[in-house]
């Protein structure tokens, strides 16, 4: 998750970083392109001074047959003395036509400018250019180190040399105006640092004449390794005279060419001729920033992002371990509601098993009670009859005078003792269901059971008797039960059945098993003579109840089957039609 | 000259058909007492003196507790049988016991005069006769 959200802040971070850099660049770059142009106006401003100086020389309307050192020394002292006042010149000289010096004047120290011995100068390149020369052109030589007599002179002496044709008061040139000018000065400015920046001046050749890098000047020529570009700058990006400006290896290059070739000046009034420049000496002007300037100037954007990293890793670390805490116990939460669900909805079970067993008990109950009270009624009702009969006919014998009707009396108390008997027996039946807490359970095969049972009656013994006993057991045929209940219950509905069968079709009882409900299902069904249930619906399982008057029986059977069938819990409904037969539904 | 005061028991216990019918004999010799001993018999009974025009009796002691048709049975069936009956019928319900059942079930017939427990004394009877018959038995 960290990883997630951190990726695109990163992500936001570099690409701040690298607009932000480059604007800081693009603004360095201004600076320093500002630098070089400054540095660039400054250096071309000085030679122009030179130029300006050289001109002046060339200027000059100079005698016929110049010879300043002997007949026309008058006519150039009052210059020299001008000179000598011109510190840049480091050496002041008339050349000829054939290359030879025929002036010489020479800086030693700072202010004294001596007359010195001529040389032969044909050889020399400036010279040689300079013979080239038309009026008003004037040559420039590329900066290098002062020579004398093929040595180069001690101290290092950067010089620059100026060279324009002369003429006399006739027109006709007399030879060459050549000036040296001291460089030093005008290098040690040009190197002169600018905001830490390393500055550069490199001829056309990419040379170094001066930088700010290295305290000699045109160290190449005296053999310095490391006097080519190559060595010094590290780069190879600056192999064109043209102005750019580019970032290369964390350096950031400006440079600006100053070419001076071809072009014009004019100096005086504006009448004068222009003075074109003549030069195979052309300078770049290079300034770097190196990386380390780069990376300072870069250091408080880097600075500022970092701590934005840092405070935003912070910042997200502890959001996201805030979130995992809430996850966590989130987490914890749910599962402990979970636990408590499970437990829920265990005791829930338990609760709906206790349930069951309680309405199980209760229905239990509620038969017994019923039982119970109808036990009551028995008692109190059908016991009570025969005692107040009795009563009254021993009332009527202690009131009656009459001997021979006493003696008609007497017998009907027999009647009366008979008849308690007989409800006492039934009685007996009725508790002893009623009374029988413990049965014997056991696993009954319904099959054998009804075959045992079948055998006791005749009328099912032989094919032609006229009744048979049917089984449709698929469904089921085991289940627990008192099988002395069962028994007697069976033994009832065959004995009823037989009892109650029609004389005019093939007399038949039927056990068919079933399961309705997940419950096991007993029909018994018969073709009897059935039952007018309108009539008797409310009475069938009840006591002394007798629907059929020329049939025997005392009005016990289904009584007894049903208390039977209830002192575990089943229950009996019955269906009858009369003339069609009787379907009893147990459902166990 | 008015035919004798008729008077019907339905009970299916014989002994107390006997001692009603004895005691009601020891009050008057004019009241006819005619027995059965279950409801069936007496609504087969009622069923025949309707049709055949033969007179009413007009107090019935009616037991509850009988085979074949007991004495709600009867009643439903004697609601049956009431438009085609004129004369007005006294129907006493008799129980052994005042069970509380019996005695609301029993309020829900109009059909039923009264409720007697037995046994029923000769001064009981005697008021139900004088109530009925007036001086008349």
């Amino acid at each position: 998750m960290f990883i997630g959200l951190y990726v695109p802040l990163f992500a936001l971070t570099l690409f701040l970083y690298h607009s932000q850099k480059a604007e800081q660049i693009d603004a360095i770059m201004e600076r320093q392109i500002r630098a070089n142009t400054m540095k660039k106006v400054s250096f071309e401003e000085k030679y122009l001074s030179f130029l300006r100086n050289i001109q002046y020389w060339a200027n000059l309307k100079y005698p016929k047959n110049f010879d300043p050192l002997a007949e026309h020394s008058s006519f150039l002292n009052s210059y020299l003395e001008l000179i000598e006042y011109i510190t840049i010149y480091d050496q002041f000289r008339f050349i000829d036509l054939e290359g030879k010096e025929f002036f010489r004047a020479q800086r030693v120290g700072n202010d004294t400018l001596i007359i010195n011995p001529l040389q032969d100068k044909n050889q020399h390149t400036y010279v040689k250019a300079g013979l080239q020369l038309k009026k008003n052109q004037i040559y420039l030589s590329q900066i290098s180190l002062n020579k004398e007599n093929g040595k180069i002179e001690i101290p290092h002496k950067p010089v620059m040399r100026a060279v324009a044709p002369i003429f006399d008061i006739d027109e006709n040139q007399i030879g060459l105006v050549v000036i040296n000018f001291k460089m030093k000065k005008m290098l040690d400015q040009i190197k002169s640092r600018v905001e830490e920046k390393n500055i550069y001046l490199l001829d056309e050749n990419f040379k170094v004449i001066t930088a700010s890098t290295i305290e000699e000047d045109l160290p190449y020529e005296s053999e310095n390794k490391n006097s080519y570009l190559d060595g010094i700058l590290n780069t190879k990006a600056i192999t064109h005279f043209r102005d750019s400006t580019f970032v290369e290896n964390g350096h950031i290059w400006s440079q600006q060419s100053i070419n001076l070739n071809g072009k014009t000046f004019t100096f005086g009034s504006q009448s004068n001729l222009p003075t074109e420049v003549v030069t195979q000496a052309n300078l770049l002007l290079a300034l770097e920033v190196p990386p380390r300037v780069v990376e300072a100037e870069l250091l408080p954007l880097f600075r500022s992002l970092f701590m934005f990293n840092i405070f935003a890793i912070a910042g997200l670390l502890i959001l996201c371990y805030v979130f995992q805490k809430k996850k966590i116990e989130k987490e914890q939460f749910y599962k402990e509601l979970e636990g408590k669900n499970i437990l829920l909805t265990r005791s829930k079970d338990k609760l709906e098993e206790n349930n069951k067993k309680v309405k199980k008990i209760n229905n239990s109950l509620e038969i017994r009670n019923k039982q119970l009270s109808d036990f009551n009624y028995l008692i109190s009702h059908n016991l009570r009859s025969p005692v107040t009969s009795m009563s009254v006919i021993v009332e009527m014998i202690q009131n009656e005078k009459n001997p021979e009707v006493q003696q008609q009396l007497l017998p009907k108390l027999n009647q009366v003792a008979t008849s308690i008997t007989h409800l006492t027996e039934d009685i007996n039946d009725y508790v002893s269901i009623l009374d029988n807490k413990e049965l014997k359970i056991d696993n009954i095969d319904l099959e054998n059971l009804v075959e045992e049972i079948k055998h006791e009656f005749t009328e099912t013994l032989f094919e032609y008797s006229g009744f048979k006993v049917l089984l449709d057991l698929k469904t089921w045929k085991n289940i627990s039960y008192s099988k002395f209940y069962l028994q007697s219950i069976i033994h009832n509905f065959i004995s009823n059945a037989i009892k109650y069968k029609r004389s005019d079709v093939e007399a038949y009882i039927e056990f068919e098993s079933a399961i309705e409900n997940d419950q096991k299902v007993l029909y018994v069904r018969d073709n009897g003579i059935g039952l007018d249930l309108d009539r008797h619906g409310e009475s069938v399982f009840k006591l002394y109840k007798r629907f059929h008057r020329n049939v025997s029986g005392k009005g016990m059977g289904l009584f007894l089957v049903k208390s039977q069938l209830e002192a575990l819990n089943a229950t009996i409904t019955i269906d009858s039609k009369v003339g069609i037969g009787t379907t009893f539904k147990i459902i166990f | 000259m008015k035919t004798k005061p008729n008077i019907l028991l339905i009970d299916d216990d014989e002994l107390y058909l006997y001692l009603m019918e004895k005691t009601i004999k020891q009050l008057s010799n004019e009241l006819v007492v005619s027995t059965f001993t279950d409801g069936e018999q007496a609504v087969e009974y009622i069923e025949r003196c309707t049709e055949d025009n033969i007179e009413l009796p007009e107090v019935i002691f009616l037991d509850i507790n009988m085979p074949f048709l007991d004495g709600w049975g009867f009643l439903n069936e004697f609601k049956k049988l009431k438009p085609k009956i004129i004369n007005s019928i006294n129907i006493y319900m008799v129980s052994s016991s005042m069970r509380e059942i019996d005695v609301k079930r029993a309020s829900n017939f109009e059909e039923l005069t009264g409720y007697v427990i037995k046994p029923v004394t000769k001064v009981e009877l005697a008021e139900i006769f004088e109530k009925i018959y007036h001086e008349n038995w």
